[in-house]
C-alpha cells in the first residue's frame, strides 16, 4: 500500500531527527549556563560581552549557522559532518534562548527567598543546589519543554545540509515518486505526533510541582 | 581569517535583492497572516463544530508540522492536486500558514489576558457582547498581545531563510548561489548572517522596549 | 424588608428572595430589598457579608442562583431563561459605580463617556460628546477630557466613572464601594459627588465603608452579615441604638477605631 510506504520513508528518518533533537538540547542546555552566568554578572564588560553573543546567536536563522559550519569552516583539510555541523550549530542557537529562558526563571524567584537564605547562612553552592535553583527550575519547565519540541521542529532545518532524517527522506519520497502531498502530510502528523508526549510530560510535570507547593 | 572581512564587505551589497525579497515575504506573510490569526483566535472556541474544527485544524498543524515541512508541502504537494503555483506564492501560503497559526494563539492568550475589570465595566453599561469584543477585548487584547507578536515577526523573518529550499530567491539562496559560484562560502554566509542579524536584532529590541511600555500602562 | 420611606413613592428597585452559594459557600441567603424613588441606601456590614454580591446581582453581573430582581420595571427572575434584551434594558437602567472605577484604559476619558452612549443609546457622536462634556464639566474635569485614564488621579478616574454611568441616564446608580481604593481625602471628592446626586434625587444604592456618608446621606441603612440582611431602617436609629447584636458588635469594630 502506498500510504505504508509513505510512512516507511518517514519513519527512516526518525533516528536522526530524535538524535539531532536530544545531542542539540543537551549541547545547549550545557552552553546556556555560563551564559545565564554571564548575562546576571555584575561586572558591565562581562554583560555586554554575553548580551552580545545571545544576541547574534538569536539573531542569525539556524540554517545559515548550519551552512556556515557545514561548508565555511574547516580546521585543516577537515571538515565537518553534516549530523556534526547540524548539532553544534542548533545546540549554540539553543544555548541562547536557553540562557534566555533560564535568566527569567531565576528572576522570578522572589527576593525575598535570597535575603532568607543569606540570613540563615546558607553557602553559595547550598544556596544555587537547594534553594534557587529547584525554584527556578520549577518556573522553567514549561518554556523549557516549549522550546525543546521547537527544537524537534528545527531539527528538520539539518536536511538542509543533508542529515538523513525525516524531511530529507520525505523529500526524497516526494522527488522520486511526485506523491508531495501525502508524503509531507504524513511528517507533518508524525512531528505533531512526536511533541504531543513532550507536551503532556510538561504539563504533568508543571501540575505536580505546582501541587506540591500550593497555598 | 585575514581575508574574510574583504571578501565579506565585496559581497555584501550584492545581497541586498534578496534581503529585500526575504522582507517582502515577511510582510506578506504577515499581512495574510495576522487577519487569519485573529479569525481562527476565535475559532479554536467557536460554538459552530465546522468552524471550530477547520480552525483547530489549522492551528494545530500550522504549530506542530515544522516551516520547512509546510513549505515543502505547498511547493512540491500542491501540484499533486493540479495547483501549480510559484516558488514565492507557495513560500508565501506556507509562510501565511505559520503565521496564522501562532498569531491565534498569541492573539488568544492577549484577549484572556484583559483585565476582568473592562469586561465588567462594558458589561454594567449594557453594552452588547458584540460591542464588548469590538471595542474593548479585541483592541486591548491586540495590544497586551503585540510584544509577543513583534517577537514572533522577528522568529518569521528568520524563517523566511528556509524558502532557499523551494527556489525563493531571497537571501539565503542569494548567498548560497553566490558561495557555489565562488567557492567563498564561508564570506557569503557570513554577509548573509550579518543582513539577517541587522534586521533581527534591532526588531527583537523593540519588543522588548515595547514589552516594557505596555507594563508600564497597566 | 426594607419599607418604602412613604407610601406615595414607588420602589423602584425590588429585590426578592435572592440566594448564592460558590460550591458549599452560602454568600447569599434568601435577601430581599426594595429601594423607593429618590432615596439613597447604605450598604454596610463586615467584608465577607455579601453586600457586594448583592450589588452586584443586582445588574446581573454575577447571577444569583435563585430570587428576582426588578429595576424600573424591567424584571428578571433567577430561575428563568434571562433574555439578553431584557437583560440589556435592565443594565442601561442601571448604573454601576466600581471600586477600581473600570474605566477603559485604551480610550481617552472624553471616549470612555462618549462610547457607551453611541453604542448602548444611538446617540450620534456630536451628541455623545456634547453630553460628556457637560458632565464633565460638572465634575470639575473639563480639561482632562483628551487624557488618557492612567493620567488622571484615583478621584479624577472615579469623578470620570460616575460621568460615564450617569451619560445613560440611568433611572438608578449602584456604587459598589466608591472610594475604598482612595485615599481619604481623596475620596473626599467623590463623596462630595454622590451627596450632589442625592440632592438632585437620584436613587442610589451604595455600599460602602464609610460611616460618615452612611450616617449623615442615606435614607435607608442596610447592615448585612454572613449572606443575609441582619438590620435594616432609619440610619440615626441603628447606629445609636442597633437592635442586633452582631450590628452592635460591627459598629464597635468601626466606630471605636
Amino acid at each position: 500500500m502506498i500510504g505504508m510506504q509513505m510512512l516507511h520513508a518517514v519513519a527512516l528518518g526518525l533516528p536522526l531527527t530524535i538524535l539531532v533533537t536530544v545531542l542539540s538540547l543537551g549541547l545547549g542546555t550545557v552552553l546556556a549556563l555560563p551564559l545565564v552566568a554571564g548575562l546576571r554578572s555584575g561586572n558591565r564588560a562581562v554583560w555586554l560581552f554575553t548580551r552580545g553573543i545571545v544576541d547574534l546567536l538569536r539573531g542569525i536563522p539556524p540554517v545559515v549557522w548550519l551552512f556556515i559550519l557545514y561548508y565555511g569552516v574547516s580546521l585543516g583539510a577537515l571538515r565537518m559532518s553534516a549530523l556534526q555541523a547540524a548539532v553544534i550549530g542548533l545546540g549554540l542557537v539553543s544555548a541562547a534562548y536557553l540562557a534566555e529562558i533560564f535568566r527569567g526563571a531565576i528572576g522570578s524567584v522572589h527576593q525575598g527567598q535570597w535575603e532568607a537564605s543569606s540570613a540563615l547562612g546558607f553557602r553559595r553552592g547550598a544556596l544555587w543546589a537547594r534553594i534557587i535553583g529547584p525554584q527556578a527550575w520549577r518556573t522553567a519547565i514549561p518554556a523549557y519543554t516549549a522550546y525543546g519540541i521547537g527544537l524537534l521542529k528545527d531539527s528538520s532545518i539539518a536536511s538542509t545540509i543533508g542529515v538523513a532524517e525525516i524531511v530529507f527522506f520525505s523529500n526524497q519520497y516526494a522527488r522520486q515518486s511526485g506523491e508531495g502531498i501525502f508524503v509531507f502530510f504524513i511528517a507533518a502528523g508524525v512531528y505533531i505526533l512526536l511533541s504531543m508526549p513532550l507536551g503532556m510530560l510538561s504539563r504533568h510535570l508543571d501540575t505536580k510541582l505546582r501541587k506540591a507547593v500550593a497555598r | 581569517m585575514k581575508g574574510l572581512f574583504p571578501d565579506v564587505a565585496s559581497i555584501l551589497p550584492t545581497l541586498f535583492g534578496g534581503l529585500q525579497v526575504s522582507l517582502t515575504l515577511t510582510f506578506l506573510s504577515l499581512l495574510f497572516g495576522l487577519p487569519l490569526g485573529l479569525l481562527f483566535s476565535f475559532g479554536v472556541i467557536a460554538q459552530n463544530r465546522a468552524f471550530r474544527y477547520v480552525s483547530v485544524f489549522f492551528v494545530e498543524v500550522g504549530r506542530g508540522a515544522p516551516a520547512l515541512v509546510l513549505l515543502q508541502l505547498m511547493y512540491y504537494g500542491l501540484p499533486n492536486v493540479e495547483i501549480t503555483l510559484s516558488s514565492l506564492a507557495s513560500a508565501c501560503l506556507a509562510l501565511v500558514w505559520t503565521t496564522a497559526a501562532y498569531t491565534a494563539e498569541l492573539i488568544r492568550g492577549g484577549i484572556q489576558a484583559v483585565p476582568a475589570a473592562e469586561i465588567e465595566g462594558s458589561d454594567a453599561l449594557g453594552m452588547s457582547m458584540r460591542d464588548r469584543l469590538r471595542f474593548i477585548e479585541i483592541p486591548q487584547g491586540l495590544r497586551i498581545a503585540l510584544p509577543s507578536l513583534m517577537g514572533f515577526a522577528v522568529l518569521l523573518f528568520q524563517a523566511t531563510s528556509l524558502a532557499y529550499t523551494v527556489a525563493v530567491p531571497e537571501l539565503m539562496s542569494q548567498a548560497y548561489s553566490t558561495g557555489s559560484s565562488t567557492f567563498k562560502y564561508l564570506p557569503a554566509f557570513v554577509a548573509a548572517g550579518l543582513l539577517y542579524l541587522a534586521i533581527s536584532v534591532p526588531a527583537t529590541w523593540l519588543s522588548v522596549l515595547a514589552e516594557k511600555r505596555l507594563s508600564r500602562h497597566l | 424588608m426594607v419599607q418604602p420611606a412613604s407610601t406615595t413613592t414607588e420602589n423602584v428597585i425590588q429585590v426578592r428572595h435572592l440566594a448564592k452559594s460558590y460550591g458549599d459557600t452560602v454568600v447569599l441567603r434568601d435577601v430581599s430589598l426594595a429601594v423607593p424613588e429618590g432615596s439613597v441606601t447604605a450598604m454596610i456590614g463586615p467584608s465577607g457579608a455579601g453586600k457586594s454580591t448583592v450589588l452586584r446581582c443586582m445588574n446581573l453581573l454575577e447571577k444569583p442562583d435563585s430570587g428576582e430582581i426588578e429595576i424600573d420595571g424591567h424584571a428578571i427572575n433567577a430561575g428563568e431563561k434571562i433574555s439578553p434584551k431584557n437583560l440589556a434594558a435592565l443594565r442601561r437602567s442601571a448604573g454601576m459605580v466600581f471600586q477600581h472605577f473600570n474605566l477603559f484604559p485604551h480610550m481617552t476619558v472624553l471616549r470612555n463617556i462618549s462610547l457607551p452612549q453611541e453604542r448602548v443609546l444611538g446617540r450620534n457622536k456630536d451628541e455623545a460628546n456634547t453630553k460628556s462634556m457637560e458632565l464633565l464639566t460638572r465634575m470639575g474635569l473639563a480639561d482632562k477630557a483628551d487624557h488618557y485614564p492612567a493620567r488622571c488621579s484615583g478621584g479624577q478616574q472615579q469623578r470620570i466613572a460616575i460621568a460615564r454611568a450617569l451619560a445613560l441616564g440611568p433611572r438608578v446608580m449602584l456604587f459598589d464601594e466608591p472610594t475604598s481604593a482612595l485615599d481619604p481625602e481623596v475620596g473626599v471628592e467623590v463623596l462630595e459627588v454622590m451627596k450632589e446626586l442625592a440632592s438632585e434625587g437620584m436613587t442610589m444604592v451604595v455600599v460602602t465603608h464609610e460611616m460618615g456618608f452612611a450616617a449623615n446621606v442615606s435614607d435607608e441603612l442596610v447592615v448585612m452579615a454572613d449572606g443575609g440582611i441582619i438590620e435594616s431602617g432609619d440610619p440615626h436609629q441603628i447606629m445609636s441604638d442597633p437592635q442586633h447584636e452582631r450590628t452592635r458588635r460591627f459598629l464597635r469594630a468601626v466606630l471605636e477605631r
